[in-house]
């Protein structure tokens, strides 16, 4: 018989460690505040307050994105826990961005 | 953009692809991810690693274009200009956005700081306390500053300001945006005005009452002819304790506007036969009724009249004042003695032009004694005797607020334009059918519901105006 999972129970399963990453945005475009919305959604459900998070503005200090491999924003990086991982864009597919920062979401059990 | 570059996944990174910003992105972005983000639209910037610069896609910059005319948009609707300062405090730069701005924030602010001319109410203790706050790069709101424009014009001006950081986190200055209240800020001062000289004639009448022994201080107002002298005054007191504002028109205005008027308004006892005005002759006073019924009667050749309208508790004898004329158009008759308040034509002109509220409400008047004027035209021209009598009693009765008063045959006659005969034809129908009882120009209404059922349609029509 399906059983449904409580929404707590769906939401993945804990991380323990701290999940440190960056965003590389463009001040205020578009995409850029899209990406910065979208990530703090993501956190608050999956991460709680196991994440460290640092926005950096290309606009402002490019040689710093130069240094870390970016060349478009926005761009989100993991740094910690490797493997270090890298997406691209507006960070509207949660889906892959959850993969990308290594949390899995349980399926619920059929 | 987006379709320029939409073939670009399709086809393996070349190393040189071309010319054109759509070329230049092609060199720089080499990678599938990067490239399929920036053909869905979702990439902002590209940093260029040969310049070490970032640069903004079309549509980025087309977007933060937009973002910032909103928000400059926005800021020109709160202030009237923007300011920058160094870290000395010194206006730097400044944009004008108000018109007829100039001599107060031009080009001869640069290198000035709020202390300096054209701001000149700045004392040692504020600008020290100002400058302390500046020390610690704190935000100021709403500073109001006066400053004088080259043409020797006060101003007045609210600054807003706050601090600004360079990228190494440096302070720089701060900047602003300034507003001029000049408006306010005089009728600011205008209300203070108003608020002392209303306290101070508060003051004056309190001292007033407490020295009742000077009986001739009490009426506000004394009197100024001995042909006056005969309407007997009533104690302002007597008006004031029982029923504070017994007039509908005045007791409509705002307590404030109406304690205004009330230095103006003087009691007196109006009775029955007492002619207000005539026709063609100046109006020396209005009156505002409490209980007593003033009727309105258009004269023709003389000798006769007809009654146009009836002014009670609910409105004002005098309108042409109003309108801007000084000369009355009806003869106005007490009908029924009672109790008025009346104020001189002078004062009553320089009340009306300054107190609003009175304003509207005697157009409201004005109008509902027009739609009353045109009714009774009407209601004179269709309806019989019988009917008019029973509408008129009902109007009188309305204003007295008593079902017993005073109506000879002479004045009835008057009121409906008809004989005395006619009169006593019609009241004697009334009387037969019990509705009222008339004995010597005593008029008792018995059945009020049966009056109206007698009394023409035009009773309905007038009766709430």
């Amino acid at each position: 018989m399906p059983r449904k999972k409580t929404k707590r129970e769906a939401s993945g399963r804990a991380v323990a460690t701290i999940v440190v990453m960056r965003l590389y945005i463009a001040n205020d475009a578009p995409n850029s505040r899209r990406a910065v919305a979208n990530l703090e959604a993501i956190c608050k459900e999956h991460l709680k307050d196991r994440f460290k998070l640092e926005i950096i503005d290309v606009l402002e200090t490019p040689l710093r994105a130069l240094a870390d491999g970016i060349l478009v924003t926005p761009s989100l990086t993991k740094v910690s826990p490797s493997p270090a991982a890298k997406i691209v864009g507006n960070l509207s597919e949660k889906s892959s961005v959850l993969h990308a920062l290594g949390i899995e979401i349980e399926q619920p059990v059929e | 953009m987006k379709s320029n570059l939409r073939a670009l996944d399709s086809n393996p990174p070349r190393p040189n692809a071309g010319f054109g910003f759509e070329g230049r992105i092609l060199r720089l972005v080499k990678s599938v991810p990067e490239r399929r983000a920036i053909e869905s639209g979702q990439v902002d910037a590209v940093i260029d690693p040969t310049t070490g610069k970032a640069f903004l896609l079309p549509d980025a910059q087309q977007a933060l274009r937009e973002d910032q005319a909103r928000v400059r948009g926005l800021l020109a609707l709160s202030s009237d200009w923007f300011w920058e300062q160094d870290e000395h405090y010194r206006f730097v730069s400044h944009t004008g956005t108000a018109s007829g701005s100039s001599g107060i924030y031009d080009e001869s602010i640069i290198g000035k700081t709020l202390r300096d001319p054209p701001f000149d109410s700045m004392g040692e203790s504020d600008w020290q306390a100002h400058q302390r706050l500046l020390e610690w790069r704190g935000t100021f709101r709403d500073l109001e500053l006066r400053c004088t424009d080259r043409a020797g014009v006060m101003h007045w001006v609210s600054i807003s300001g706050e601090p600004t950081f360079d990228q190494q986190d440096q302070f720089t200055g701060y900047r602003g945006t300034v507003r001029d209240i000049t408006l306010r800020k005089q009728s600011e001062a205008l209300a203070q005005i108003s608020r002392e000289k209303l306290a101070e004639r508060t003051r004056a009448e309190q001292r007033v009452e407490r020295n009742p022994g000077n009986g001739a201080a009490r009426g506000i107002v004394s009197r100024k002819n001995s042909a006056e002298r005969r309407r007997q005054e009533r104690p302002l007191g007597k008006v004031a304790k029982g029923n504070p504002i017994a007039n509908r028109l005045l007791a409509a205005l705002p307590r404030k506007d109406y304690k205004s008027l009330l230095a103006g308004l003087e009691p007196v006892t109006l009775t029955y036969g007492e002619v207000l005005s005539e026709p063609g002759e100046p109006i020396t006073h209005v009156y505002f009724p409490n209980d007593c019924v003033v009727s309105l009667l258009t004269t023709v050749e003389d000798h006769h009249a007809l009654e146009v309208g009836l002014v009670g508790r609910e409105g004002m004898v005098g309108i042409s004042l109003v309108l801007g004329m000084g000369v009355s158009s009806v003869r106005a008759l007490v009908q029924g003695t009672g109790t008025a308040m009346r104020m001189s034509a002078a004062r009553f002109r320089k009340e009306f032009r300054e107190n609003l509220p009175l304003q509207g409400e005697l157009y409201r008047f004005i109008h509902a004694k027009l739609a009353q004027a045109r009714q009774i035209a009407a209601c004179n021209r269709f309806h019989g005797v019988e009917a008019r009598l029973a509408r008129s009693l009902l109007m009188t009765r309305d204003r007295v607020r008593s079902d017993q008063f005073l109506l000879t045959h002479a004045f009835l006659a008057e009121m409906l334009g008809v004989r005395r005969v006619g009169v006593s034809l019609a009241a004697g129908a009334l009387q037969k059918r019990k509705l009222i009882s008339y004995t010597r120009g005593k008029i008792r209404i018995l059945d009020r519901k049966g009056l109206e059922a007698a009394s023409c349609g035009c009773y309905e029509v007038v009766k709430d105006l």
